[in-house]
């Protein structure tokens, strides 16, 4: 229970005042209302005693009663209708409502804070009118007439007579039969006679004269002479004079019956025409056709059967009707204008005279009359009651329970039956404050009325005698409480009487609350609660303010009780919403939804939601309702679909209240659908266009592609390529990668670029977070535009802000957009500048609906995507797109705290225009054999309004495709033409020239490789380099078939550039990604060896073998029959291929599958001369043909592709020299010698497949490169692949940092010199004439290297191998056994040796060890030994 | 037979409630939360008269026209509110404890879940990892309303 202002030993007593009647006659009451005021209400401020007042009881102790206050009131000869009352009480809640800005109190009770305002105005303004209202009962006598005042005027005629008369209608009043109302406490009423005089007007003479008659007449004591008036009506109001009548009328009480004299049938009347005539602001009505009424109703929801009922709209529209007539009373009248301040002190002292000399002297003549009275019936009735009881029951008599009581209602005694005397005269003494006696008095009547069985008596001593018991001074004994309880029952349940129940509560519950007992009052007032329904609906009204008591008494209990607090709270709120006070209900549920806020149970605060957000709706706080609204939509709301339903066209139907308010204001934040921000893309350009026949169009970025963030760096890269080579080899600092798409992952810090007139595509991510699908219609851009001029003349003019101009900025408008239930959907909308400036895109704007026909449906309905949707109910709004950047993480600064960097991603300012390239592809493969060649063209277009040039294509695989050199020119240029021509140049051949090499020379110049470090930028061969707008160019591309099988993802980024320099953009970009199949075609090998020339041969020492393996290890699952080997080229610096060796049979050189050929060429340098005068960059094409067609292998894109191979392969990493070696000139040693086993020579296999596809025989062409570098080493056409071991050894030990030994190999050194031995093969020899034979042994020493070495020759045989002395016998070198000699840069030496054989047979010369060194190294390497290859010599005996 | 099942967290709020009548949710959930205060005024009475082996069990909250609430408050100061069917008079107070106890088992399965997240609603419809008990639960909680103990 709620604080109130009054403590209880105050309220109760005045509660309970004695009541006097005041009967005037017409001229008196015509006095009065000169002031605006009845006689009564005349009084009322006054009627309180402000000294201590004394009296005797009937044992003659004198009595003090302080504060005594007397109720004067108009007679009235009904009794108050219940409909008034009801109505009364109504307007009295109504019209209390919580201050504005009334501090609350902040009560902390666990993990609550909740702010609650400690007093209830309302419910004590209710309380005291209800007690004011109570209908006089017979079983009490608190509230019975004790008095009647007589009023008269001075000014009447006959004023005497009119006393006569009044008295005579008093008397009638109180003594006729037909009016049983109202009541008056004895008979024997005290008549007070008042003259009232008006001082301006009146003669006073007269006045006087006709007071002292009465005086006479009545006696000094039972009249009195009321001079008022003293100013004139008419005359102004100088003189402020205090208007106390205002508290008291604003309430208006029911003692002032005249607007109710007939006053049920008005009201009832007027409740009837009310509820159909006006709603009146037709909200009413509105909110009942606009909302559909299929909800379910929620279980604690009843809300909208009252809304829609009569019941609510009559109270609030007589609420409203009376208090707009109270209101007109008020304002316009100053209330006791013709008072004086001496009139009131005038008015007082009539008051004080009054009590003294009347009311209390007659009070206590009843008292001791009513004493008397009983001391003297007292032991009869007793002693007889007592013995009867004796005789039937036996027992004692208890103080039954009250269930055992068969009779219900219990009898009713007549008005003047003795039993009721005794609780008059505690009635009496009551009044009067005398506790001690009105209680025992109580007592004694309960016990009484208890042995009748008379419940309804009993009940009211009960409750009397508690609430004396309760006020004695001194408190001589505890509150009973059980009298309270046991009152309270008897009322309700037996007596079927809720008000003197209700009142029975209202007391007790203060008394208990006053004792700090709260949990009891709590139960005690919902105890009260239960009962819907108690004649008619006005329970309503009272269960709410009980149950608002009892919430306070929850809270205010010393270990506060929140939740039931909060519980109560939201049934007293329901409450109050069935009894039309709205305010009163939003503000409960508003003090409940602290305790449900936020603390996981949705159930609840969405339902409490709900109901703030309608009854705020009701009272019209759209706002307050419409954040209701949008807490269900926006938490997570566990509500069945229907209900979700529900709420959001609720939402939508007040939205749409509040939008139609302000039509102009700004467009309302809409909370739904969700909007994921972050995930929202931007798109710079347009769609892409879909591939038109065979016509490919370069993929280049579209929204639909994922983000990769591999392949972004691998673009990245490209283009830094690409803008290097262009700005020579240098990035700008400035220089930032082209996005044409931004979203989450992309580099945002800064404002991105868009052209003009070229689209920007926003893709926003939408999410339904509810069950029911929303549909958004009109949906677009909301954006905001700068115009500036970026070509200069920055800051001269101002520009203004455009938000909406569609020369500016066009918009595209999605008409319908449907998001089914909890789907996540994306929408992309499109805007299109026509100026140059900055843009901001600041939100969407949509309107937000539901999808009609789907009020009870669960889902979408399937397939409802076609067709229009009959949009039921729709706001406009819009969401903001705030994208919160990434979080800064560089700086000390940023690490401790957390900021985030800004997100531009949706603020591009447009620059001017730029070309805009547009690349298709035809013919493009999508399948080929590894090394395969096949020629496509590209076709570039330029589609914007400017001329680009610069054109270049940057891939990371350049060796994959060639635009073809500068004699690329000579190849048919339209795709058409080329269809079956082979991709090569050939020139056909006549079949002698087959075994030689054909010689030709290119400059790898020519093939655009070499030019600086970066062989990826490949510049376009643009015809005139520049693309004029509109124009479109053909151009011829060869690809080849990557050497590795499987299917490759291959890059090319086109970059191009504005012919006019652009400050913002100086290039632009399109990408394409090609997706090529390979298949395994040939597998070649290749190793090279040096040569003994022959001496009929050109080149001597020189000569190299060449073999080559060819093997078929295509599986031909894709129809490959066969290949042929076509033509074998060499490309070099130095060395070419002079002719085919071993050629005899295999003259087609077809390879079956899996099948494996061998072939073997001898190569020879280059003439010196040639290699001379070529620069270093000129490499020498040699080709060996098998067929009769010779493909120029110099020429493109054979050429190409084998440079582009051979770049590629540099790349690579070399294996490398370990860095640390001791000395420089070790180094320098080793390189030497390593370089002397070098080789440059590189293989071209050019073939050719046959294959069957769809019953056709195709033709399909390739080359395989094969590069040599060193002697004795094989080469693969295909890198091979290093297998790893799956699993290293673990290494315990810091494995030792070996030095690599900087030493060559001993193979590397092997090739420091050639070696060979001339000699004939086989020697005759006739033994039997000289048994030694000598045979001449030239050993040819050739220095391979380009340093001097130092040779030693030791012919003495090794001892190391005993066995080999053996078997071969032995043969002796004569003459110098060790020669020492020097070999100069490439000089060939030779040395004649002889040998001498004792024996024939087969001798192995290959004995000569040759060590040599670096003649300018002393000690290194001196222990190389050359082992040949066995040189047999056959001796023969002639 | 329980006509409405509930598991509070430590802070007050649900981390289980299930009601058999579903379209009297919302009133159950309310019963649920008013009947928290009496589980605190409980066990803060109850927390001065036994520190050491305390009952789990708090008997009947309070009961109202139609119903009859009961409490159980576990030693982490979770809690299990059940709400019965006064009609019901077969339910004695033995085997409401008993009901509780089954409950009480059963949540620590759940609880034992390493995939479980202290504090979150036990939901069949979370991660793969703990649907499986939360389902366990929930056939436990649903053969408590439906079979008369």
């Amino acid at each position: 229970m709620a604080q109130c202002v009054q403590s209880v030993q105050e309220l109760i007593p005045d509660s309970f005042v004695p009541c006097v009647a005041a009967l005037c006659s017409e001229e008196a009451e015509r006095l009065t209302r000169l002031n605006h005021l009845s006689f009564a209400e005349l009084l009322k401020p006054f009627s309180r005693l402000t000294s201590e007042v004394h009296m005797r009881d009937p044992n003659n102790q004198l009595h003090i009663i302080k504060n005594l206050k007397i109720a004067v009131s108009n007679i009235v000869t009904q009794p108050p209708q219940s409909g008034a009352i009801r109505k009364l009480l109504n307007d009295v809640v109504s019209g209390s409502q919580p201050a504005e800005g009334l501090v609350a109190n902040v009560i902390t009770a666990g993990d609550y804070d909740l702010n609650i305002s400690a007093t209830t105005p309302w419910f004590e303004s209710y309380r005291e009118t209800f007690l004011q209202s109570m209908p006089a009962s017979d079983h009490e006598f608190l509230n019975h007439y004790l008095a009647c005042m007589l009023v008269a005027s001075s000014s009447e005629a006959e004023p005497v007579e009119q006393f006569s008369k009044l008295s005579q209608e008093q008397h009638r009043i109180q003594h006729n039969n037909e009016c049983s109302y109202p009541k008056w406490f004895i008979p024997n009423t005290l008549k007070y006679y008042v003259l009232l005089h008006d001082v301006s007007a009146g003669d006073e003479q007269r006045a006087e004269s006709i007071y002292e008659e009465m005086k006479q007449k009545y006696g000094t004591q039972g009249c009195y002479l009321l001079k008022i008036n003293s100013r004139a009506s008419n005359r102004a109001s100088d003189e402020q004079i205090p208007d106390p009548w205002s508290q008291y009328l604003q309430k208006s009480s029911i003692q002032n019956q005249e607007s109710y004299e007939d006053g049920p049938c008005i009201v009832t009347s007027n409740k009837n025409s009310d509820s159909n005539l006006l709603s009146l602001d037709g909200l009413d009505n509105e909110v009942k056709d606009g909302l559909p009424n299929n909800f379910r109703v929620h279980p604690l929801q009843l809300d909208q059967t009252s809304d829609s009922s009569n019941s609510i709209d009559g109270p609030d529209h007589v609420k409203s009707a009376s208090l707009h007539e109270t209101k007109k009373g008020n304002t316009g009248i100053i209330h006791g204008a013709c008072l004086t301040l001496t009139d009131h002190d005038r008015i007082r002292q009539f008051i004080q005279e009054f009590t003294f000399r009347g009311l209390l002297p007659h009070i206590e003549k009843t008292i001791r009359q009513l004493n008397d009275q009983l001391i003297s019936r007292k032991g009869l009735s007793r002693s007889l009651f007592s013995a009867t009881k004796k005789w039937f029951s036996g027992s004692k008599v208890p103080e039954k329970s009250i269930n055992e009581l068969k009779n219900t209602s219990g009898l009713l005694y007549p008005p003047e039956a003795p039993e009721l005397q005794i609780r008059k005269m505690a009635d009496l003494c009551f009044l009067v404050q005398h506790y001690d006696l009105a209680y025992s008095c109580y007592h004694t009547a309960k016990k009484d009325f208890l042995n009748d069985q008379a419940m309804l008596y009993a009940a009211g001593a009960l409750e009397m005698a508690a609430v004396s018991a309760f006020l004695q001074p001194g408190a001589p004994r505890p509150y009973p409480a059980h009298y309270m309880d046991t009152a309270i029952q008897t009322y309700r349940d037996i007596c079927k009487n809720m008000v003197l129940a209700e009142r029975c509560v209202l007391l007790s519950a203060e008394i208990l609350k006053s004792q700090s007992k709260y949990s009891e009052a709590a139960a005690l007032l919902i105890r009260l609660t239960s009962e819907n329904t108690w004649k008619g609906m006005d329970s309503d009204l009272r269960s709410a303010l009980l149950l608002e008591q009892a919430a306070h008494c929850f809270i205010n209990m010393k270990a506060p009780m929140v939740r039931k607090y909060a519980f109560h709270m939201i049934l007293a709120g329901h409450r109050f919403s069935k009894a039309g006070q709205k305010k009163h209900a939003l503000r409960c549920y508003c003090q409940a939804m602290q305790v449900y806020k936020g603390k996981g149970w949705s159930l609840a605060e969405d339902h409490i939601n709900f109901t703030i957000g309608r009854q705020s709706y009701t009272l019209r706080q759209l706002d307050n309702a419409v954040s209701a609204f949008r807490h269900i939509l926006i938490n997570e709301s566990k509500q069945s679909a229907a209900q979700q339903g529900a709420f959001l066209r609720e939402y939508l139907y007040v939205y749409k209240n509040v939008s139609q308010l302000s039509p102009d204001g700004p467009l309302p934040q809409l909370p739904l659908p969700y909007i994921n921000s972050s995930a929202t893309r931007v798109f710079f350009g347009h769609d892409r266009r879909p591939a038109d026949g065979e016509k490919q169009a370069a993929t280049h970025v579209s929204l639909d592609q994922e983000y990769d963030s591999e392949s972004s760096q691998q673009w990245r890269e490209l283009e830094e390529q690409v803008v290097a080579v262009v700005n020579k080899g240098i990035i700008p600092s400035n220089f930032y990668p082209t996005q044409y798409c931004l979203n989450s992952y992309s580099d945002n810090s800064r404002f991105p670029f868009a052209v003009v007139e070229e689209p920007i595509t926003v893709e926003v991510a939408f999410r339904n977070p509810l069950k029911v699908p929303l549909l958004l219609t009109d949906l677009s851009l909301l954006w905001k535009f700068q115009p500036k001029d970026f070509s200069g003349k920055d800051n001269e003019e101002v520009k203004q802000l455009v938000t909406g101009e569609p020369e500016m900025i066009g918009a595209e408008v999605i008409s319908e957009f449907l998001i089914n239930s909890e789907e996540l959907k994306v929408a992309r909308l499109k805007l299109f500048p026509h100026h140059v400036g900055e843009l901001h895109i600041l939100g969407v704007v949509y309107n937000l609906g539901t999808v009609q026909g789907q009020v009870d449906g669960i889902g979408a309905l399937p397939g409802c995507h076609t067709g229009k949707y009959s949009l039921s109910l729709s706001v406009r709004g819009k969401q903001d797109l705030e994208i919160q950047g990434p979080r800064l993480n560089n700086t000390k600064e940023e690490k401790t705290s957390i900021k985030y960097g800004p997100d531009r991603r949706l603020d591009p300012i447009i620059t001017e225009e730029m070309p805009l390239l547009e690349v298709f592809f035809i013919h493009f493969p999508t399948g080929l054999l590894c090394g395969e060649i096949r020629k496509a063209y590209v076709e570039f277009v330029n589609v914007s309004k400017c001329p680009l040039t610069g054109l270049k294509v940057v891939s990371k695989r350049p060796e994959f495709f060639t635009f073809g050199g500068n004699t690329a020119v000579l190849t048919p240029l339209s795709p058409s033409a080329s269809e079956n021509c082979s991709a090569y140049k050939t020139v056909v051949t006549d079949s002698t020239s087959v075994c030689t090499a054909l010689i030709s020379s290119a400059s790898s110049v020519d093939f655009g490789i070499g030019i600086g470090s970066q062989p990826e930028v490949i510049p376009v061969p643009l015809p005139d380099t520049v693309l004029l707008p509109g124009a479109s160019v053909q151009l011829p591309m060869w690809l080849r078939g990557p050497d590795e099988e499987g299917v490759h993802e291959i890059n090319f980024l086109f970059y191009y550039e504005s012919v006019k320099k652009q400050p913002k953009i100086r290039h632009r970009i399109l990408r394409h990604t090609a997706v090529i199949c390979t298949s395994r075609s040939l597998n070649v090998r290749a190793t090279v060896c040096r040569s003994n020339s022959l001496e009929d041969e050109e080149g001597r020492g020189s000569n190299m073998l060449v073999f080559v393996d060819v093997e078929n290890t295509n599986t031909s699952e894709a129809g490959v029959k066969e290949f042929h080997i076509v033509q074998v080229s060499s490309s070099s610096k130095h060395w070419k291929l002079q002719k085919s060796v071993n050629l005899s049979e295999n003259k087609d050189a077809k390879l079956a599958s899996r099948e494996k050929g061998k072939f073997c060429f001898k190569a020879i340098k280059c003439e010196e001369k040639e290699v001379a005068t070529q620069s270093s960059e000129k490499y020498t094409f040699a080709d060996i043909i098998f067929g009769n067609e010779q493909i120029i292998s110099s020429a493109s894109p054979c050429a190409d592709f084998f440079y582009r191979s051979l770049s590629s392969e540099l790349k690579k990493p070399q294996t490398q020299l370990s860095v640390h070696t001791e000395k420089q000139s070790i180094e320098d040693a080793v390189r030497l010698i390593q370089k002397c086993s070098e080789v440059d020579l590189n293989i071209v296999i050019l073939w050719k497949a046959y294959v069957v596809e769809d019953s056709k025989q195709l033709i399909l062409e390739g080359q395989h490169h094969v590069i040599l570098r060193t002697i004795g080493q094989e080469a693969f056409s295909y890198p091979q692949k290093q297998e790893l071991p799956e699993m290293e050894l673990l290494k315990f030990f810091r494995p030792e940092n070996t030095t690599v030994s900087s030493r060559p190999s001993i193979e590397q050194l092997s090739n420091l010199i050639k070696t060979s031995l001339h000699y004939p093969e086989s020697f005759n020899h006739p033994f039997h004439q000289k048994s030694l034979c000598l045979v001449p042994v030239t050993l040819l020493l050739s220095n391979c290297s380009t340093a001097d070495v130092d040779v030693i020759v030791d012919l003495r045989h090794k001892t190391t191998s005993p066995e080999a002395l053996e078997i071969h016998g032995s043969f002796t070198w004569l003459g110098q056994t060790q020669y020492k000699l020097q070999l100069k840069s490439q000089e060939i030496h030779s040395l004649q040796l002889k040998a001498c054989f004792v024996h024939t047979g087969v001798y192995n010369l290959g004995t000569p060890r040759v060590f040599a060194k670096l003649s300018d190294q002393v000690t290194v390497f001196e222990t190389s030994q050359q082992n040949s290859m066995p040189a047999l010599i056959i001796i023969t005996n002639v | 037979m329980a006509v409405c099942v509930a598991v509070i967290a430590k802070e007050n709020y649900p981390l289980y409630i299930r009601s058999t009548p579903t379209e009297n949710e919302l009133k159950f959930h309310y019963m649920v939360h008013t009947s928290l205060d009496v589980v605190d005024e409980k066990v803060s009475a109850m927390g001065k008269a036994l520190v050491d082996q305390r009952e789990l069990y708090l008997g009947l909250l309070y009961p109202t026209e139609d119903y009859k609430v009961y409490g159980y408050v576990t030693n982490s100061k979770v809690k299990f509110v059940m709400v019965v069917d006064s009609s019901n008079t077969a339910l004695r107070d033995n085997e409401i404890r008993s009901m509780f106890r089954k409950l009480h088992n059963s949540y620590t399965d759940v609880m034992c879940n390493p995939f479980y997240n202290p504090g979150d609603r036990i939901q069949s419809s979370g991660n793969l990892g703990i649907s499986l008990s939360c389902r366990a639960f929930d056939t436990m909680v649903t053969s408590m309303m439906i079979q008369v103990c």
